[in-house]
């Protein structure tokens, strides 16, 4: 059984790297991208998801990756890098 | 009393757990739990030893299984965990009455993706994971004329080069337009495309796989470009984690399908820890949870956990995941992201990149270092680097996932100091000069 976040992470992930992966297939190495699946359902990611997602504000898209559950969420500390000389 | 630690697992993080927790606490009484018969071996070997590379799989054990026993760590094999009790704290165990337990971790790694075609109950269908069954396959590649490869995963390019350095006709069929497109960038792959190539690999790209055909064992792959006569199948699909008992157990679980855990490897359970490739980490740049990740990473996880469980208190951090392996006649490497993944998640950067050499010009054995760099605008910090080459880009990928770490930038990176000695160092390192090359670039 498939949570709704590991959903909606499954297809966004899916559908973004398939439609990066057709623009660096063409640029570098002058073939296609994947073969579009058919159905509805991969059509809605590959027609309007793909296409919104780089519209929308980056600390929007941030904030939505953020809210998902996950180990993001726990307590990770960040040891700064120190630009102090050691002695 | 000395606290009873279970492990359920004995990959890489549950035999790091066990022994990190002895080192801990002399007197802890611990359990691991693995449904195979053995623990303790590098099944990331398993692939040279079916390319010849390595002769056999005897040297891909670490330790014989009276070193734990005296180290005082227990381990049942061929012992499968059906279920964890977090109430009672109590692990159920397949052929044992329940185990009590004051602390826990789990280790249950990972499982492959189903392919989700008709066909997978065929026989002639080589899951690579437990060294056994790797023995027995070895036998039967000696008589095998034509392989496949589902997905040019990671495990698929190593399996591709050692069934073609074997001499095995060998196909590799993935939905994706080059060779771990899910993780490397074209250019960087199309190097090893090249080298399959000339060993005689046929590569099938941008091809679905509809079904695996065979009259009890299977003798071809259909795909969307065609059927592919198989005697064998190898399945490298994605390395899923093995979720089934922490989800039964009621341990949280993210995004990835892995189990949450914060720092110290703790799960969402107090005295569980878990760590490898059932859970999942922060990616320390994009803060985005990331799982299935090296051995290595798993280790030392499985070290973390270990130690906490014995009520030590140390911690891992967000991971920058350098990689590197060797594919075809090259090595491919890289850490945190390459070009492919930041143009999907619409990260913003700006990019060097060169082509230099591992040592002096003149020296024998030179090789061509080609180094990709991505750079957030603005900041110049390093956010992700690809590299290939013949030579040194292990060391590189790992140079390159500390500097990202410590918030080097490419003005740093493009005036550092390296090592010049004409047998192992050029007088250009190939990271500074695509350092240099993206400033240029970015102040026109």
């Amino acid at each position: 059984m498939v949570t709704f976040s590991q959903w909606l992470r499954g297809n966004s992930e899916r559908y973004l790297l398939e439609s990066a992966q057709a623009e660096m297939a063409r640029r570098y190495l002058n073939r296609p991208g994947p073969p579009a699946e058919p159905g509805l359902g991969p059509l809605f990611w590959r027609r309007v998801f793909v296409p919104v997602y780089p519209r929308l504000p980056w600390r929007l898209r941030r904030a939505v990756i953020q809210a998902l559950p996950g180990s993001h969420r726990r307590s990770w500390q960040a040891r700064e890098p120190s630009r102090r000389p050691p002695v | 009393m000395p606290p009873r630690i279970v492990v359920v697992g004995g990959g890489a993080a549950g035999i790091g757990a066990a022994g990190s927790a002895r080192q801990v606490d002399p007197d802890a009484r611990i359990t691991v739990y693995t449904e195979y018969e053995d623990a303790a071996y590098s099944p990331c070997g398993i692939p040279y030893v079916h390319g010849r590379e390595i002769p056999d799989f005897q040297s891909l054990f670490l330790q014989g299984k009276e070193a734990y026993r005296q180290a005082g760590i227990d381990i049942h094999y061929e012992r499968r965990v059906t279920g964890l009790d977090l109430g009672d704290r109590l692990v159920h165990v397949d052929g044992e009455a329940s185990v009590p337990f004051d602390r826990l971790v789990v280790a249950s790694g990972f499982e492959y993706a189903d392919p989700g075609v008709p066909g997978t109950d065929l026989e002639g269908l080589y899951y690579v994971k437990n060294i056994r069954r790797a023995i027995e396959w070895d036998k039967v590649l000696d008589d095998v004329r034509v392989a496949v490869v589902l997905d040019a995963s990671p495990l698929g390019l190593e399996m591709v080069t050692a069934l073609a350095h074997r001499g095995i006709e060998t196909h590799v069929v993935d939905a994706h337009p080059w060779a771990l497109a899910e993780v490397a960038d074209p250019d960087i792959m199309q190097p090893v495309e090249e080298s399959w190539a000339e060993l005689g690999v046929k590569t099938h790209f941008n091809t679905r796989v509809e079904a695996l055909v065979g009259d009890g064992k299977v003798r071809a792959v259909r795909t969307s470009e065609g059927e592919l006569p198989a005697n064998i199948v190898v399945v490298c699909t994605h390395k899923q984690p093995n979720n089934r008992l922490a989800k039964q157990a009621g341990l949280a679980i993210g995004s990835t399908g892995g189990i949450v855990v914060d720092e110290r490897m703790a799960t969402s359970a107090d005295g569980v820890f878990a760590a490898g490739d059932c859970v999942e980490l922060p990616h320390g740049v994009t803060n985005i949870p990331v799982q299935g990740l090296s051995g290595s990473h798993a280790y030392a996880q499985g070290k973390v956990a270990g130690a906490n469980a014995a009520a030590g208190d140390r911690t891992y951090r967000p991971v920058y995941v350098p990689w590197g392996m060797v594919a075809g006649k090259w090595m491919i490497g890289g850490a945190s992201f390459g070009e492919t993944l930041a143009t999907a998640l619409g990260i913003p950067f700006v990019m060097g990149s060169a082509e230099g050499i591992s040592r002096a010009r003149y020296y024998p054995g030179v090789k061509k270092v080609r180094v990709k760099l991505l750079a957030e605008p603005g900041s110049l910090r390093l956010i992700g680097g690809q590299l290939v080459g013949q030579e040194g880009i292990k060391e590189r990928a790992d140079f390159l996932a500390m500097a990202i770490r410590m918030g080097v930038t490419l003005e740093d990176l493009a005036w550092m100091e390296n090592v010049y000695s004409p047998p192992i160092g050029a007088l250009n390192e190939p990271m500074a000069v695509a350092a240099q090359n993206g400033l240029a670039s970015v102040r026109g």
